[in-house]
């Protein structure tokens, strides 16, 4: 019975997406309907992509020119993109998802392009590190024992609220990656991160919380938490970097030990502009498959000259030794704690850039375990919801161009004749509950911390 | 009357002052601010030293003149690489064109960043820009409000309501209206440009006005008085006699506001990131790079030299228009 | 011979914060064309208030003035005025200052070339041809009053009007311009009306002088005819026993039958008596 249903579903997504990419595909690629493009960008080193198109011309080669413009924060990042101010963004994963849905900005963006594994990190304070440090398991060579969980942390928090004080923490956005991340973390670890209740007009997310997360810019991040008023923070590099650099913090995990591969950054356009601009939208597309590409290639051999354009103070601007750290394959942990995580920024392996509809419903998945979907599902609103917002058949028709062009070879690709959308039942996360994107409600219910089946706030 | 004192102190310590009390008034007009500053210069690197920050050492003099020096550069290679990016533009084109010969080819304006001294620029014609539009509004109106008391008292409390407000409060509702209401699918000037513009003048209008009204009103009673005897229309009475009358007061506003309109576009700038100076710090300090303070450091003294040379040109003009040297030099 | 210029019967009012001043009552006087009439009196009598009735800038509260059979209530060129303090436009050459009064009375009677002509006689006359291009902060005092009555004399006003045009200049600039003033006089036989304080230039220009009462509430006095024969010449004046005669005639009038009581206070409160003194 489970098969059927999902064999059904599979097939009604590929019969979707081939009705497209043979009209698409049948003729030559035509020129762009609209030229002169404004791309919009968060001071963030996954948004590398979109910096690589540019300075390696793959933009130009397309015949688009494309003007990038840093944003001050992601809620102004998704309004120029709403507005039209900014043709397409680097954006968080939850945002287009979160938009379609109409939670927060109302819009419908969608994303044919995802722009990287992994990058996120967790630091706190120095103080906090210090306490949690006495009871955790340490190797032989004295360095602590990875991956460090919320369970360490846990004591930390009780003590810190028994002096009445609120223990808090900053992520990046209510609909980002980075938000989701590090409730997974602490709910794992037994700290309930709060919930939302947009049906009351709640949208804090500190409902029943043990800890209080709030929203920071990203690169303001180091500063808030040397300010104090924060202990510590989820966000993408360089700012885990940047903190044990200045002496500021300890980043203590990585995305990638909370969940292995997971996905990050997405490129966000308006479903409109898609409409309008179909030649437009393909050759974005087709520019970032080889920005990502080269980002890449021969085992990670161009990140050094990337990390040199990201330094640029026009795209990410920190130092270069701290976004090399993390783009060059290795990650500080403590100071002097080197550690290597080969695989902490992936642009390109692993289908990284492939918008498969699994990853969106996790993020749908989240957004109604913390009660940001404040109501029950069926499964099927949230395969229809990624469908929506995911749309891996523009993916394709610039694939299967760049294959016919030699600029890339199908075994670089999924293979788009049997792709569903739906990655395997995934089990590499921090606290070993499997994934399956078929099942979302069976999914929430497979968690300890969060909203179940029939509970609303 | 403080004409006539000036110039009357002026020509005696002219004519009495010896060779040499001139040559010593000389030398220290020469030379007391080339110590000044390098005694701030000491100073300045001296403190530098003393402060550490998480982003490296407070910047001195040297490593700003070193950031001048590679802002300059960076500066010239962003040139070339505009260039290229022209030749690039044209040769594409031109193969467009052999493919398809319908097709009118395009010069697109260059996409790269923008230079600090681009950020110059764009500062200071928006600064500009402001400031005019602002006039273009506040020397009419101030005319007005100053020739008839009733109007004046009329709209005097609104005018005292909104002086003492910030521009930068201004700021939410000028971006939330322009987005609202300058649509158009190829805007002649950019959102940015716009908002930054209103809230230059929204600074500017207000002292503009009150100088404004304050020297129309107080022009003297005599010279309405011939402007009477010779039955002059209203309107040449405002041309011949008020405005001219009014100028000295209408520039000092004019120079008030100009001050206060290069302060606030750049909190401006770096507050709605609109692109100028302020966004170029608001960038530096997002960076959080080694050279950032430097970079952040040299800016404020760009700013500050740039403020500066606004008020002296402004001076210069004023000088040069109004008849009453001695009001330029307050 | 009919009245040129009959101000007849004027009381003027100016309101204050404690009621209604009367600063004229009654002030009757009938001046002839080409009679060259003084107004003397203490400081806040009145006098330049009388001016500015005729002048048109100042409204009586009953009676009027009546110009050539018509009635005035408000400026007009033909009533040219050199105020106290030349009141010229500072942002205006010499030239310019005339010529803004010249386009303003001839600019349908005279042709360019004509009304440039006119200017500069009326500068000749004046002896300010030679800084018609000076602006008025590059003047001195006497010779921006020059200007001043240049500018007037340019309009070739019916009636003269001088509010104490010396008032404000050293004694030898003031004799200089005095001897200028009969000289254009004799040629050009205006009618003027002149306030003065100062008595021997009252009579030694004038051909009437009316004396003034002190105010609140001020009126004509007395008048005393002038019938020296003209041309005059200032330094045998000094010693004519007629001049003499007359001089100490006005100085009786004022000194002794309109002696101000305030006189002592004055000197006591020195600062406010001169600015009273800028207000009459």
């Amino acid at each position: 019975m489970l098969s059927l249903k999902k064999l059904l579903i599979s097939s009604f997504f590929t019969a979707a997406s081939c009705v497209v990419s043979i009209s698409s595909v049948a003729e030559e690629l035509g020129y762009p309907e609209k030229e002169e493009l404004t791309f919009g960008f968060i001071k963030l080193t996954d948004m590398a992509p979109i910096a690589i198109a540019y300075e390696n011309g793959y933009f130009e080669d397309e015949g688009l020119y494309v003007t990038i413009e840093a944003q001050a924060n992601w809620k102004v990042l998704l309004d120029g993109v709403v507005d039209g101010r900014l043709d397409g963004a680097h954006m968080l994963a939850g945002q287009p998802i979160a938009a379609t849905i109409g939670y927060g900005t109302q819009a419908n963006i969608i994303t044919p392009f995802s722009m990287d594994l992994n990058g996120n990190g967790i630091t706190v304070s120095n103080q906090v590190w210090e306490k949690m440090k006495v009871n955790m398991p340490k190797q032989a060579d004295g360095r602590v024992q990875l991956p460090v969980k919320a369970d360490y942390l846990k004591p930390v928090v009780e003590e810190i609220r028994a002096s009445g004080k609120p223990f808090n923490m900053g992520m990046v956005f209510p609909v980002s990656t980075h938000n989701y991340e590090l409730r997974y973390w602490l709910a794992a670890g037994g700290l309930h991160p709060g919930f939302y209740a947009p049906h009351k007009g709640d949208t804090s997310g500190q409902l029943d919380a043990d800890v209080f997360l709030s929203v920071t810019p990203p690169p303001q991040m180091p500063a808030t938490l040397e300010a104090g008023t924060i202990q510590g923070y989820c966000v993408g590099e360089p700012w885990n970097q940047q903190a044990v650099f200045k002496g500021i913090g300890v980043p203590i995990i990585t995305d990638y030990e909370i969940w292995k591969n997971n996905p990050e950054k997405v490129f966000g356009i308006t479903e409109e502009f898609a409409e309008k601009y179909p030649n437009t939208t393909v050759r974005i597309v087709r520019a970032l498959i080889r920005a990502a590409k080269w980002l890449d290639e021969n085992d990670n051999a161009n990140r050094p000259a990337a990390v040199k354009i990201l330094s640029q103070s026009n795209y990410v601007g920190a130092d270069y030794e701290v976004i090399a750290n993390s783009m060059t394959g290795t990650f500080e942990y403590e100071k002097g704690d080197v550690r290597s995580v080969p695989d902490f920024n992936v642009f390109f392996r692993y289908n990284a850039t492939y918008p498969y509809y699994s990853d969106a419903i996790w993020y749908l998945t989240q957004m109604r375990r913390w009660g940001q979907i404040s109501e029950d599902k069926p499964d099927a609103w949230y395969k229809e919801t990624a469908a929506k917002v995911y749309r891996p058949d523009i993916y394709k028709t610039a694939a299967l161009s760049l294959i016919a062009e030699d600029l890339a070879s199908p075994s670089e690709f999924p293979d788009f004749v049997k792709e569903t959308g739906f990655k395997p039942p995934q089990t590499e996360f921090i606290d070993n509950i499997t994934y399956d994107g078929s099942q979302p409600n069976a999914y929430l219910e497979s968690l300890v911390i969060g909203l179940k089946q029939g509970q609303k706030l | 009357m403080n004409a006539l004192i000036h110039k009357f102190t002026g020509k005696t310590s002219d004519g009495e002052a010896t060779l040499s009390e001139r040559i010593f008034t000389s030398l220290k007009v020469a030379t007391l601010p080339i110590f000044g500053i390098v005694v701030f210069l000491l100073l300045w690197s001296l403190a530098a030293k003393q402060i550490d920050t998480s982003l490296g050492k407070f910047p001195g003099p040297q490593s700003v003149a070193q950031e001048v020096v590679g802002l300059y550069n960076e500066h010239v290679a962003e040139r070339e690489k505009a260039d290229a990016f022209y030749e690039r533009q044209e040769k594409r084109n031109a193969a467009r064109v052999a493919k398809d010969p319908t097709y009118e080819p395009r010069i697109r304006n260059y996409t790269g960043k923008e230079t600090f001294l681009d950020q110059i620029v764009t500062s200071l014609i928006t600064v500009m820009s402001g400031f005019i539009l602002a006039a273009v509004f506040a020397v009419p109106l101030g005319v007005l409000l100053g020739l008839s008391s009733a109007f004046n008292t009329a709209v005097n409390p609104i005018i005292q309501i909104f002086k003492p407000v910030s521009p930068l409060a201004w700021l939410p509702l000028v971006t939330m209206v322009v987005s609202a209401t300058y649509v158009s699918d190829d805007p002649f000037f950019a959102k940015s440009f716009v908002n930054s513009v209103i809230t230059v003048m929204l600074c500017c209008i207000w002292p503009m006005i009150i100088n404004t009204s304050i020297g129309v009103a107080s022009v003297d009673s005599d010279w309405l008085n011939v402007g009477k005897v010779l039955q002059l229309s209203p309107i040449k009475k405002i041309q011949k006699i008020v405005l001219p009358a009014s100028i000295p007061a209408i520039f000092t506003g004019m120079r008030m506001s100009l001050g206060i309109a290069w302060m606030v576009l750049i909190a401006a700038e770096m507050l709605a990131q609109n692109p100028g100076l302020g966004k170029f710090i608001w960038d530096e300090f997002q960076n959080g790079s080694s050279s950032s303070l430097s970079r952040i450091m040299t800016a404020v003294l760009v700013i500050g030299l740039i403020g500066f040379c606004l008020d002296r040109a402004m001076l210069v003009i004023q000088r040069w228009v109004s008849w009453d040297k001695a009001s330029a030099a307050r | 011979m009919k009245t040129f210029l009959n101000i007849s019967d004027i009381d003027v009012t100016f309101p204050t914060p404690k009621g209604e001043f009367t600063a004229l009552q009654s002030v009757d006087l009938k001046i002839n064309k080409g009679e060259f009439v003084s107004l003397i009196g203490h400081s806040g009598c009145g006098k330049s208030t009388v001016l500015n009735v005729i002048a048109g800038l100042v409204q009586a509260k009953r009676g009027g003035v009546i110009l050539k059979d018509k009635e005035v209530n408000a400026p007009g060129p033909e009533r040219a005025v050199v105020f106290q303090n030349h009141s010229l436009l500072p942002w205006l050459t010499a030239y310019q200052n005339v010529e803004l009064a010249v386009k303003q009375v001839f600019r349908k009677t005279k042709s360019a070339a004509e009304i440039k002509d006119w200017i500069e006689y009326n500068l000749k006359l004046v002896y300010m041809d030679h800084a018609m291009n000076k602006r008025p902060d590059e003047m001195s005092g006497g010779m921006k009053q020059r200007i001043g009555i240049a500018r007037a004399l340019a309009m070739q006003p019916e009636v003269l009007l001088m509010d104490e045009p010396f008032g404000a200049l050293d004694a030898l600039t003031r004799a200089h311009l005095q001897d200028s003033l009969m000289e254009i006089q004799d040629e050009l036989k205006n009618t003027v009306v002149m306030i003065t304080h100062d008595v021997d230039e009252a009579v030694l220009l004038s051909d009437r002088i009316v004396m003034m009462t002190n105010g609140p509430a001020a009126t004509v006095g007395e008048i005393l005819d002038v019938n020296l024969p003209r041309p005059r010449e200032r330094l045998s004046l000094a010693e004519d026993p007629e001049y003499n005669h007359l001089r100490s005639q006005v100085l009786t009038f004022l000194y002794e039958k309109q002696a101000k009581i305030e006189t002592v206070k004055r000197t006591k409160a020195s600062p406010s008596s001169k600015k009273n003194d800028a207000v009459a």
